[in-house]
């Protein structure tokens, strides 16, 4: 008998209470970032490697890409039948390089099939309007400020230390060479900091992948300026 | 004037007789406008206990919800089974929606009564003519040939039978206490005495709510209409109209049962103040929220745990009740 009217208490107490209820179209739900909606795609990192479309339960990813003439594949077509798509995040998940990743947006109901077949060129605009470019195109810019302020470092100790560079000739020689074996593995992304011309400093760090593809001019000139200054 | 509303103090003229179908017309159209907002109120309420607001975007808060539901239910196809059997299946609705209707001809609305029949047997109409509603129920899980209407049919027969005996039995209390079953009198013993009936005779009033929200087909007792055992109970096969009918027919019966109880143990029309009408109608939403507030709190009771309940709680309850009202009726005077 009184847990019914405990129970009557309990129901009464919510009235006053806040409601759960969003009024959707005119207030969105705040997703959490690992929300599975629509994909982005960005071709400049994709390799082509067709993880994802092996990877995907319903196979509805289709890509075809090529060789370029660096040797490296790049990605000619790259098609997602959002109609088959479950939203799973399988692709997201085996790419290795992060090219295809996963929005916010759902609101995709269309009015004829044809425009649930999402090609490459829908899936980039994706990316700039509701995906990562913002945040992309920020850390290439923090980026580059950041190797900016390297070259000016390192170009303030290549002056303190120019004295001592007369009396290492031999060491400076060696310097160069392996300064030009290091430019080939500047140019796929690697950040190494700038040769400096005292014989200890050559360090190469190992390759730190970074998803942002670092402008590789500015990395290649700087051994070429210091080996072109050494000798 | 006198002559248009006064066909029960004086003879029947032609123009007393007019006087009677305009105030029937008059109570059928304001029942009307009821009911269908009594279905919004109890969405909204039992929305905003589960912690969402009801319907609120149907014309402003919702309002035109009822009036959007009813469209839709008027324009939809009038599907009758092939295998059913016709003329049961036709009429089922009709004898399960009247009685609800007929029954608030005895109920006072207000201290002039000039929409209330003085019936000198009025508790025993009522009782007896929502009794007539179980038979259009029957008819109807009989007709529609489909094994869960005839389930859900005889489910609810035998729970609402079994509950007007409880039901009738704790209304006999008041009856006692007031010495008429002319439900005008009733109201006038407990606006003159200044008591209403609920003190001197809780236990009947506990005994009268759990058996009407049974009478009600309602949660917790809603085993006849419940959709994840039967699929939708008896009105399965019934679809547009004729479903509207039934439902109609349940919010007028909440209306109707809200309305007893004001009259019986709360005092009907009377009050200090404010106007006879309103004090009804204050009374009357009380109860009915009551109804909604327990819908919204209480799970649904099994079959057998419904019937023993009814058979062996309610109906010794409440002739105790009767049998403690006479002893001290008896003692007192």
């Amino acid at each position: 008998m009184f847990g019914v009217i405990k129970g009557l208490a309990v129901t009464l107490a919510q009235l006053p209470k806040k409601k759960v209820t969003l009024q959707y179209p005119e207030v969105r739900p705040v997703w959490p970032e690992r929300f599975r909606g629509i994909h982005e795609f960005i071709p400049d990192l994709c390799i082509a490697c067709n993880q994802c479309a092996r990877i995907c339960p319903t196979g509805c990813i289709s890509l075809s890409g090529s060789r370029d003439e660096n040797k490296k594949m790049r990605i000619d077509t790259y098609d997602i039948n959002f109609e088959i798509c479950i939203l799973c995040d399988l692709c997201t998940e085996v790419c290795p390089t992060e090219a295809v990743l996963m929005t916010d947006q759902f609101e995709l109901a269309a009015y004829s099939r044809d425009v649930l077949y999402k090609d490459m060129e829908w899936l980039y605009e994706n990316h700039v309007k509701h995906g990562t470019y913002e945040k992309l195109q920020a850390a290439k810019r923090q980026e580059a400020i950041e190797a900016e302020h390297k070259m000016a470092e390192a170009a303030k100790a290549e002056k303190d230390a120019a004295p001592i560079a007369e009396r290492s000739a031999s060491a400076q020689a060696t310097a160069s060479q392996v300064a030009s074996a290091a430019e080939p593995q500047s140019e796929s992304g690697v950040s190494t900091p700038a040769p400096t011309s005292t014989a200890t400093a050559q360090t190469t760090t190992p390759a730190l992948t970074s998803p942002v593809a670092e402008p590789p001019e500015s990395a290649a000139a700087t051994p070429a300026d210091k080996g072109g200054d050494a000798s | 004037m006198a002559s248009l509303w006064g066909w029960h103090t004086s003879a029947l003229t032609g123009i007393s007789f007019l006087g009677m179908i305009i105030g029937a017309v008059i109570v059928l159209l304001l029942i009307l406008g009821i009911v269908s907002y009594l279905i919004y109120f109890e969405r909204k309420v039992i929305g905003w206990m589960q912690g969402r607001i009801g319907p609120n975007r149907v014309g402003p808060f919702g309002l035109l919800q009822s009036v959007a539901d009813i469209f839709k239910l008027l324009i939809k196809e009038d599907v009758i089974p092939t295998n059913a059997d016709r003329a049961l299946f036709l009429l089922a609705p009709v004898v399960a929606f009247v009685p609800s209707f007929m029954v608030l001809a005895v109920i006072p609305f207000t201290a002039t009564h000039y929409f209330t029949a003085g019936l000198n047997v009025g508790v025993l109409y009522y009782i007896a003519l929502s009794s007539i509603t179980i038979l259009g129920i029957v008819m109807a899980g009989w007709a529609s040939n489909n094994k869960y209407s005839l389930l859900g049919g005889m489910r609810s027969a035998a729970q609402m039978i079994s509950y007007e005996i409880p039901l009738g039995l704790s209304l006999l209390g008041v009856i006692m206490l007031s010495g008429s079953l002319n439900l005008n009198q009733i109201v006038a013993a407990q606006n003159y005495g200044h008591v209403w009936f609920i003190i001197p005779q809780i236990i009947g009033f506990v005994v009268f709510v759990i058996s009407g929200i049974a009478e009600l087909n309602r949660t917790p007792f809603d085993l006849p209409e419940a959709e994840s055992e039967l699929v939708a109970g008896y009105f399965t096969e019934y679809s547009g109209f004729r479903f509207a009918f039934f439902m109609l027919a349940e919010y007028v019966y909440v209306f109707a049962i809200s309305a007893l109880a004001t009259t019986m143990f709360l005092g009907g029309w009377s009050g200090p103040f404010l106007p006879s009408w309103l004090w009804f109608a204050i009374k009357v939403s009380a109860c009915i929220f009551f109804l909604f507030w327990v819908r919204a709190t209480m799970p649904r009771i099994r079959g057998d745990q419904l019937m023993g309940f009814a058979w062996k709680v309610l109906i010794p309850v409440a002739l105790f009740n009767i049998l403690l009202t006479g002893a001290i009726y008896e003692i007192h005077l």
